[in-house]
């Protein structure tokens, strides 16, 4: 529905059949950029995953003179009478575009539970394998034929909730393509963070030359069709479909998308030089490209190895969070702005839940479903507001309140997806992508 | 006990039906194919062709032994001419020391899945576990018997450190892990052993009572009250554990109610003297009138070789909408494992044995595309082990074993890495390849050096084979790596390759790229 006039792809395509002739390269680059600012260009979405669930209090909705209010002040935004946290100075100046939905109210207080509720909007129900966000995005907003896949996960922590993590019902092909992800254990931050982002393995080994490799495919191929003619099935489909996508994604350029390190050195320091900074340039890099979705994790930072799980000492665990969070989110939006991003791209803030606004014994906060935030910033989103109350001290929500459904249909709506739209599942029966008692935020719908 | 008939006819037909008459494992595999057989002729079924020799040695030797076999196997197996071969060969495996690790790999999955590579501190107590599952199955620990002894494990002194590591660091075996990785909780323990041994899934039922579902949450929270006794010290996850046998009742949660321990199908505890509530209800678990016990067991078995359970999700044998596909063919298996003394190899004996186990993985009859009519075997995704042995014995990898070392990243060799790429997946018979793994199989190290004639001495041996032809080589690399001779066509089209020596023009760094071929071919990552 939202597609450039002339693709890519289809460039490609005649510059194979010789119509083009000569190299495409020099005007190959403008036409990226007209293609980037006309307005009928395809929607993406980057996730900022708050594993652990982020505190509210301590960052979008703060309680200043109330005992719940903690150590943090709250500071003015670029937006007059919206006021967040004191660590996020940067974020401010991009309260214009950004919408905080501060009455979230999710009843699901159980990490692994919250964390497949909020990433595929349904709770685990036996059988079913609900797929996530960016899987469902991924087919309604992505191509097969694209060169990269359409749901890309950058260093997820997938332990809370591994089935939240793959593709669901919806099948292999729109499984995330994951980096920076294996082996990260909690707490370690990435030493270097632009190697770690990298796609594994995708070069073939240096003594193996293309014309090689070459031969080895063509001859896999053969091997893969005798085999999958006697022995249809997913686990056949599922292992061509891999193998294809994984040659596509050597052999075009497009793999270059996850070189940061190709940009310049001032910007990458902007974003930070940390795994989430520069997972979120990557992030840019890749929707630039007609990646639909892209999602960063935060689940540590320097002196915060439990990440946004701080059942103890939760202010100086938030503050060294947003230290990473608060530029790389910020340089993320003005990026995205500097190159025509900005109105197409849909950033989403949000983890499995909110904390307790009361502080426990060890100056922390435990997980608190009832009452939270969430934010949706850029494109299809009306900025500069505050949607939802919560009450003096942050126990319920007061105004507005936000359930997983309402929100997920908001972000379908700011992509330009129909959230109605019914799946084939595993289970037999279709299931829409978001649940049918879902009501979109019209408030914050540009 | 009015609760139970409500709960389970299956289950009363099993207590009405004892004590149960012994059969062998022939007469139980001629069982299992009755029933198969009863069920095709409902649906109008032309079951697949019997799988040949070479399919069932490659299918039984992975799911015996978890990994392929050998090339000696595979031709000391082909040239028996003998009509039990098959039964033989079953029995080899059994007797090997790959069953016991397979098996001890398998359950280890099913009991202790918080073990992965973030979980630093449960990997102090994973190798005296890993040690404590490959002594059950290398005693062939009757299945009642491991399941007490896990329930039972001695923890009072045990899970303290101080005492539980060796002054060299190490561990006896011993099945703690478990708890330590349930972190000790009353309620975490019921949920996961209830599942595990009962297949009833009752962690719904901790928080509320749903309308739908038959578990109450008092009836949860009276099963939990078994492990009330548990209680962990100061000292966070390597605290010592208390364990006070008398505590046989436990609070629920943010109310004022206290409940005692009782059954899950509503019977009261015998309490005996000095005999704590673990004990009692490890008895219950295990004992042969538990409706529950032997058919979780016999089904997960099953799922196990047939990738799909009679029951699945095999973890819920209790919701009513979760149908049996042969419900007279589970109680048949689990009646059979009880009076054969939950037996394992019993079991599998008999379902190796069955004409239905031995069909082809290939359709000849679009009627074999349900999976649940067992109309032909079904293709398995590998788990990450198995993926990783067969692996190494395709190219004659040696392993130097290196134990995970808590703390250490990327400890634990190339096992390891396996381990975290290639994750086990939940349904088996739909196995997905990612992209990733598509990558790491193809230009990941593993691959690279065996493929690699400097690197591998495997592959360096067949290319200077000088009693061997260009077809010769690609043959034996065939049997090392599908278990099979390659078909003419087949056979000629690779020899053809190699002999014209590929891009390189060099035949032997072209006999390189059939090896690599032959490892990324789904025929070698799925079991078939």
């Amino acid at each position: 529905m939202f597609r450039t006039p002339i693709s890519r792809r289809d460039l490609l395509r005649l510059g194979a059949a010789g119509v083009l002739g000569v190299s495409a390269s020099g005007w190959l680059k403008a036409l990226a950029r007209d293609a980037a600012a006309h307005p009928q260009r395809k929607r993406a979405c980057i996730l900022l995953w708050m594993s652990g669930g982020p505190s509210q209090t301590d960052t979008f909705d703060l309680k200043p003179g109330h005992a719940n209010g903690g150590e943090f002040k709250e500071i003015a935004t670029s937006v007059p009478g919206v006021k967040i946290g004191e660590h996020l100075p940067k974020l401010a100046k991009q309260m214009d575009r950004m919408a905080l939905v501060r009455s979230m109210s999710t009843k699901e207080g159980d990490h692994g539970r919250a964390t497949y509720l909020l990433r595929t909007g349904y709770l685990p129900q036996g059988p079913i394998q609900y797929p996530p966000l960016g899987a469902l995005v991924a087919k309604e907003l992505g191509e097969e034929a694209d060169d990269l896949p359409g749901f890309v996960s950058v260093s997820p922590l997938r332990f809370f909730n591994p089935a939240a993590y793959t593709s669901g019902f919806l099948g292999p092909q729109y499984a995330p393509l994951v980096v920076g992800g294996n082996n990260f254990p909690i707490g370690l931050p990435i030493s270097d963070p632009s190697a770690a982002l990298k796609v594994q393995d995708l070069d073939a080994p240096a003594d193996v030359s293309r014309a090689q490799a070459d031969a080895r495919y063509a001859m896999l191929k053969e091997m893969e069709y005798d085999f999958l003619a006697g022995r249809p099935g997913a686990s056949t489909k599922s292992h061509q479909s891999a193998y294809e996508r994984a040659v596509r994604l050597m052999r075009s350029s497009a793999s270059k998308a996850f070189n940061t390190d190709e940009e310049p050195a001032a910007l990458r320091d902007r974003y930070g030089r940390n795994g989430f900074g520069q997972g979120c340039l990557l992030a840019r890099r890749l929707v630039e490209r007609g990646v639909p979705f892209v999602e960063v994790t935060l689940s540590a930072a320097e002196g915060a190895p439990a990440g946004w799980d701080t059942h103890q000492d939760n202010f100086n665990q938030v503050k060294r969070l947003c230290q990473t969070l608060d530029p790389a989110w910020a340089t993320l939006m003005e990026d995205l702005k500097e190159k025509g991003l900005l109105d197409t791209t849909l950033v989403v803030w949000m983890g499995e839940f909110g904390r307790t606004p009361r502080i426990n014994a060890n100056k922390g906060r435990d997980h608190f479903p009832n009452a939270w935030s969430a934010v949706l910033a850029g494109g299809g989103i009306k900025g500069g507001q505050a949607v939802g109350k919560t009450d003096a001290g942050g126990d319920g929500v007061k105004d507005r309140p936000v359930s997983v459904p309402d929100f997920l249909a908001t972000v379908c709506a700011a992509l330009g997806i129909d959230s109605s739209k019914q799946n084939p599942s595993n289970v037999g029966r279709p299931i829409r992508i978001v649940d049918k008692a879902a009501r979109p935020i019209k408030e914050v719908q540009a | 006990m009015i609760r139970l008939l409500s709960f389970t006819a299956a289950g009363l037909a099993l207590l009405a039906a004892a004590p149960p008459a012994r059969a062998d494992a022939k007469a139980l595999a001629a069982a299992i194919d009755r029933h198969v057989a009863a069920r095709w002729a409902e649906a109008g079924v032309r079951s697949a062709a019997p799988a040949d020799d070479a399919e069932f040695l490659r299918r039984v030797t992975l799911d015996v032994s978890g990994r392929i076999p050998s090339v000696a196997e595979i031709r000391a197996f082909l040239a028996d001419q003998s009509p039990d071969k098959r039964e033989k060969a079953v029995e080899r495996l059994l007797d090997g020391p790959a069953y016991v690790n397979h098996w001890a790999n398998v359950w280890k999955a099913l009991l202790l899945p918080e073990d992965n590579a973030a979980n630093f501190q449960l990997a102090f107590y994973v190798p005296a576990f890993e040690a404590w599952l490959r002594r059950q199955f290398a005693d062939n620990a009757p299945y009642d018997r491991l399941v007490r002894d896990l329930v039972t494990a001695q923890l009072s002194t045990a899970a303290d450190p101080r005492q539980a590591f060796r002054p060299d660091g190490g561990m006896d075996p011993t099945p703690i892990a478990f708890f330590m990785a349930k972190e000790v909780k009353a309620e975490e323990l019921a949920a996961a052993t209830s599942r595990l041994f009962l297949g009833v899934k009752l962690e719904c039922a901790q928080c509320h009572n749903h309308p739908f579902a038959k578990w109450t949450k008092q009836q949860f929270w009276e099963y939990a009250a078994f492990f009330a006794g548990l209680q962990r010290q100061n000292g966070g996850f390597f605290g010592a554990v208390r364990d006070l046998t008398d505590r046989r009742e436990i609070a629920i949660p943010n109310t004022s109610q206290v409940v005692q321990a009782a059954f899950l199908d509503g019977g009261e505890p015998r309490w005996k003297y000095k005999v704590g509530p673990r004990v009692t209800l490890a008895e219950w678990i295990t004992s042969a009138e538990n409706p529950w016990f032997a058919r979780a067991a016999a089904n997960r078995l099953w799922a196990q070789f047939f990738g799909v359970g009679i029951i699945d999700p095999v973890d819920d044998l209790s919701d009513e909408n979760n149908k049996a596909s042969h419900p007279a063919l589970l109680d048949e298996l689990a009646r059979q494992f009880t009076a054969n003394g939950h037996d394992l190899k019993f079991l599998i004996r008999a379902i190796t044995r069955s004409k239905t186990y031995q069909l082809s993985s290939v359709q000849t009859d679009e009627s074999q595309d349900d999976p649940r009519l067992f109309a032909r075997m079904a293709l398995k995704g590998l788990s990450p082990d198995q993926l990783f042995d067969s692996l190494a014995q395709a190219t004659g990898f040696r392993e130097v074993r290196q134990p995970r070392q808590p703390f250490v990243l990327g400890s634990g060799g190339v096992r390891a890495e396996f381990a975290s790429k290639f994750a086990l997946q939940e349904k088996r018979t739909e196995a997905q390849t990612s992209i990733l793994q598509a990558l790491s199989l193809m230009n990941g190290k593993f691959v690279a050096d065996a493929t690699s004639l400097e690197r591998s001495e495997a592959l360096a041996a067949v290319a200077d084979a000088p009693f061997l032809d260009a077809g010769g080589k690609v043959e034996a690399l065939f049997l090392a790596t599908l278990t099979r001779q390659p078909r003419p066509e087949e056979k000629e089209r690779f020899a053809k390759y190699v002999r014209e020596g590929g891009a390189k023009k060099d035949p032997r760094a072209a006999l390189g790229d059939v090896l690599w071929v032959l490892l990324n071919s789904p025929e070698f990552i799925l079991n078939h």
